[in-house]
């Protein structure tokens, strides 16, 4: 019997297996890991049970806070930079900006995740919005048009950025949802 | 500092002398316990932040410009009118609009009532019944203050009821006027029909 029970005071167990894993494991997840780009707006998705996913890249996305405000940002640098460069760049200019702080502004917009619609009403923004988008598509054609919209925004917005979508020649595009079960049949 | 300096000449003179020096390192062990906690820190946070995920979305077809109308008997039509407030409104062709509870009552999420899958099934049947074929057309209008979750919502549902045939048209004054036409005619518009 004593000796069934020895006491396991000073117990070693070896480590190293498990160490092993865990930093394969580590390795796995610091090189897969993307990080979630700041939200442009505070979104509520609304649920659906559509599950087609997102494709990686070439994305036009439209962002529609709950408030209506209109954000447009495009996935890829070189997109971004045109955007800029044919129609940010000549309202900075026209602002009176230096060449300097176009530059900054330049930087500022390749990094940023999208860029705000601006207009006084809704016809405004739905102009402003034709512009970008006819200019994202000009450096790239193969974009595809998302709604990203909050659910309690107005539809009025949303109509407003189906139209511009319309307009110019993208009648598909997708709505993002989060995902809803399939109710059972 | 002299110190310092000096204890590694000591024991490299004391080496000199031999046995101690070198001791064979196979029994060697480390202790990894403050490593592997920092590499489980670690693991955790990339799990948890990892999205894999990507997001689901719902592919909306709008006829392109250059597509004609196409002409629909007024009698095969669905008209769909949501207002403000989640008020929902039908009727077939021309007839007057009808109220009717798009959600549910109750229940903490809102979800499309039982109502109106069964409005739009049997609709559907009945337009069935009279051409022998599946015709009938969804028409949705939404006002522009109606939400955007009604327009996700019931394309969703219809997506789910297998109504293919349904399309957005705009909210035009005609359609204001119907509707305030029957809120002058009834007291309560909202007020659940059933």
């Amino acid at each position: 019997m004593s000796k069934v029970k020895s006491k396991r005071v000073g117990f070693k167990l070896d480590m190293t297996p498990m160490v092993d894993v865990a930093f394969l494991l580590l390795t796995f997840f610091m090189l897969t890991t993307q990080f979630k780009p700041p939200e442009l707006a505070k979104i509520d998705l609304p649920n659906a049970t559509a599950d087609r996913k997102l494709p990686d890249k070439d994305i036009l996305m439209v962002v529609i806070g709950e408030k209506g405000e209109v954000f447009i940002g495009v996935d890829a640098q070189p997109t971004r930079e045109a955007m800029f460069a044919k129609t940010i760049r000549k309202s900075l200019e026209a602002a009176g900006l230096g060449a300097g702080a176009i530059e900054d502004s330049l930087k500022k917009f390749r990094l940023a995740e999208g860029t705000p619609v601006r207009g006084n009403d809704i016809k405004q923004v739905a102009e402003n919005l034709e512009r970008l988008v006819i200019d994202a598509r000009l450096s790239n054609p193969s974009l595809r048009p998302v709604i990203k919209a909050d659910m309690n925004a107005n539809y009025e917005t949303v109509e407003m950025v189906m139209q511009t979508f319309k307009k110019t020649n993208m009648p598909t595009f997708n709505l993002i949802t989060s995902m809803e079960a399939k109710p059972a049949e | 500092m002299g110190g310092g300096v000096g204890a590694p000449e000591q024991s490299s003179s004391r080496a000199k002398k031999g046995k101690k020096r070198k001791t064979k390192r196979m029994g060697f062990s480390l202790d990894m316990t403050p490593m592997v906690d920092v590499a489980f820190l670690l693991l955790t946070f990339f799990m948890l932040t990892t999205t894999f995920s990507k997001p689901n979305t719902m592919e909306i077809n709008l006829p392109s410009q250059e597509m004609k109308d196409v002409e629909v008997a007024a009698s095969n039509i669905f008209t769909l009118r949501i207002t403000e407030g989640n008020k929902a409104y039908w009727n077939i062709g021309f007839e007057p609009p009808i109220p009717f509870e798009l959600y549910e009552t109750g229940g903490d999420k809102p979800t499309i009532s039982k109502k109106f899958k069964e409005l739009v099934m049997g609709e559907k049947e009945k337009v069935r019944a009279r051409v022998n074929d599946d015709v009938m057309v969804v028409v949705l209008k939404f006002d522009k203050t109606a939400k955007y979750r009604n327009m996700v919502d019931i394309i969703d549902e219809l997506n789910l009821m297998k109504v293919n045939r349904f399309s957005l048209a705009p909210f035009t004054d005609a359609d204001r006027e119907e509707i305030q036409k029957l809120g002058a005619a009834t007291p309560a518009p909202v007020a659940n029909p059933q």
